[in-house]
């Protein structure tokens, strides 16, 4: 059984606890039965991987969406069809789909550009938040609070690296710094955010990621 | 792909810093679609990421503009307001009451207390690890408290300077440090406004020819309780 961190909110809408969300038997049941509630959970949970997952690979935010839809599309099939014969192994079936999926989109792209056409691969990718604008205001937020902890280097460091994208070994060369410094800046400024993210994740099950 | 291992090698910074082969991206996906832990660890991470582009790239702009173009005629002149009789006259009084209360008062009393022994409440940061002590460090307002500053192995410097960080990010303290062949150094912090928080510290070598070198940070959460 694979429990699931999920925040739900208490019924006055401002208190959290958190609760274990189980995929099992039962979750896969009321998948099947379209229960509300899980059927959010679900398509909010594997949405966000999935785009997380795409965003490195497809560039228009339209192709990501469409392989994102299908795999839900196929997901469900599956599921009516009691083909889910794992249902604690649920998170590697959805990817699994996923790359399927993703498959025939690349060779489908090849003969036909109109799901990733190569002549908008300069337009940014997924850069629109399915998020409430209130949460979106806190987490935005936290992460200028983290960005300010930084020190000024720091905070330069990753600038070049995720805004100007330029080769990362000349960039932490020109700092003075290894690369397994970046990955630990990051890793504490991720932490610093996490609690905060945890704590709106729950009241807007929603994508936050943005890819 | 076990969970432990992912932990241990930071394989969801290195897959948000794409620096992962395909094979072992793919890994990390198959894995993290089946790992909470790490779904959650890898969706911050992401938000984190996409939201720092964003500001980053705000703040890149404010950077390169040209300072006080669009300062307004109020912000510009609000120094040279000071001196006029209508505020200079009573911020003198003011003034004068506080600098005897604290001659009469605050500055006798902390005399007193800095010449008592007492023992003071400390913890620990090291250097080689990240995240903070995961107990904070209670300090009652108006005390001060001991680090235990663990400096990882290396390169030794001839002087070195430590930086503490509060939990707004601003720069508290800096406190110059002599060479020193220890490994952990008993930093005593004295009485002050301390706040609640998260706070950083990073300790850099001075070089001979005067230069600052990241040695480390450490992070530490304080509770001040009244």
């Amino acid at each position: 059984m694979t429990a699931v961190l999920h925040f739900v909110p208490l019924l006055n809408g401002r208190t959290k606890h958190l609760h274990f969300q189980s995929f099992d038997e039962s979750y896969v049941t009321r998948l099947r039965s379209g229960d509300f509630r899980t059927q959010e959970h679900f398509s909010a949970y594997f949405g966000a991987l999935i785009k997380i997952k795409l965003a490195s690979r497809l560039r228009r935010p339209e192709a990501i969406e469409d392989v994102r839809q299908e795999t839900f599309a196929r997901f469900f099939a599956a599921l009516q069809q009691g083909r889910i014969l794992q249902p604690d192994r649920l998170g590697s079936f959805v990817n699994s789909i996923c790359n399927n999926v993703l498959m025939e989109h690349y060779r489908s792209a090849g003969r036909d550009t109109s799901l990733d056409d190569p002549d908008q691969e300069g337009l940014p990718a997924l850069n629109v938040d399915l998020i409430a604008p209130m949460v979106a205001k806190e987490i935005e937020k936290k992460v200028r609070e983290v960005l300010q902890t930084l020190a000024e280097r720091d905070r330069r460091l990753l600038r070049e690296v995720f805004l100007e994208e330029r080769d990362k070994d000349e960039v932490c060369r020109n700092f003075g710094v290894d690369r397994e410094y970046l990955r630990v800046l990051l890793h504490r400024a991720k932490q610093a955010f996490k609690s905060s993210y945890l704590k709106y994740v729950g009241e807007n099950p929603a994508d936050f990621t943005a890819a | 792909m076990d969970h432990e291992s992912v932990v241990r090698e930071k394989m969801t910074e290195k897959y948000l810093l794409e620096e992962l082969d395909p094979e072992m991206r793919e890994e990390f996906e198959e894995h993290f679609f089946a790992c909470p832990v790490c779904a959650l660890d890898i969706r911050a991470g992401s938000a984190f990421v996409t939201r720092s582009k964003v500001i980053l790239a705000e703040t890149s702009k404010q950077t390169s503009a040209q300072p006080g173009n669009d300062v307004p005629d109020s912000a510009k002149r609000g120094w040279w307001a000071w001196p006029r009789p209508a505020f200079a006259v009573p911020v003198m009084a003011l003034l004068l009451a506080v600098v005897g209360y604290q001659n009469l008062v605050t500055l006798p009393k902390l005399t007193h207390a800095l010449n008592q022994p007492r023992v003071l409440t400390a913890t620990t940061v090291n250097l080689l690890t990240y995240g903070a002590n995961s107990s904070p460090l209670v300090v009652h307002r108006g005390e001060g408290f001991l680090l235990n500053v663990i400096i990882p192995p290396g390169r030794r410097y001839p002087a070195y300077k430590l930086n503490l960080y509060n939990p707004a990010g601003v720069v508290d303290a800096s406190i110059p440090i002599s060479a020193s062949a220890e490994d952990t150094w008993p930093v005593s912090l004295p009485a002050a406004n301390w706040q609640s928080g998260s706070y950083k510290l990073t300790v850099y070598g001075v070089t001979e020819t005067g230069q600052d070198v990241e040695v480390g940070s450490g992070f530490f959460e304080l509770q001040v309780q009244k």
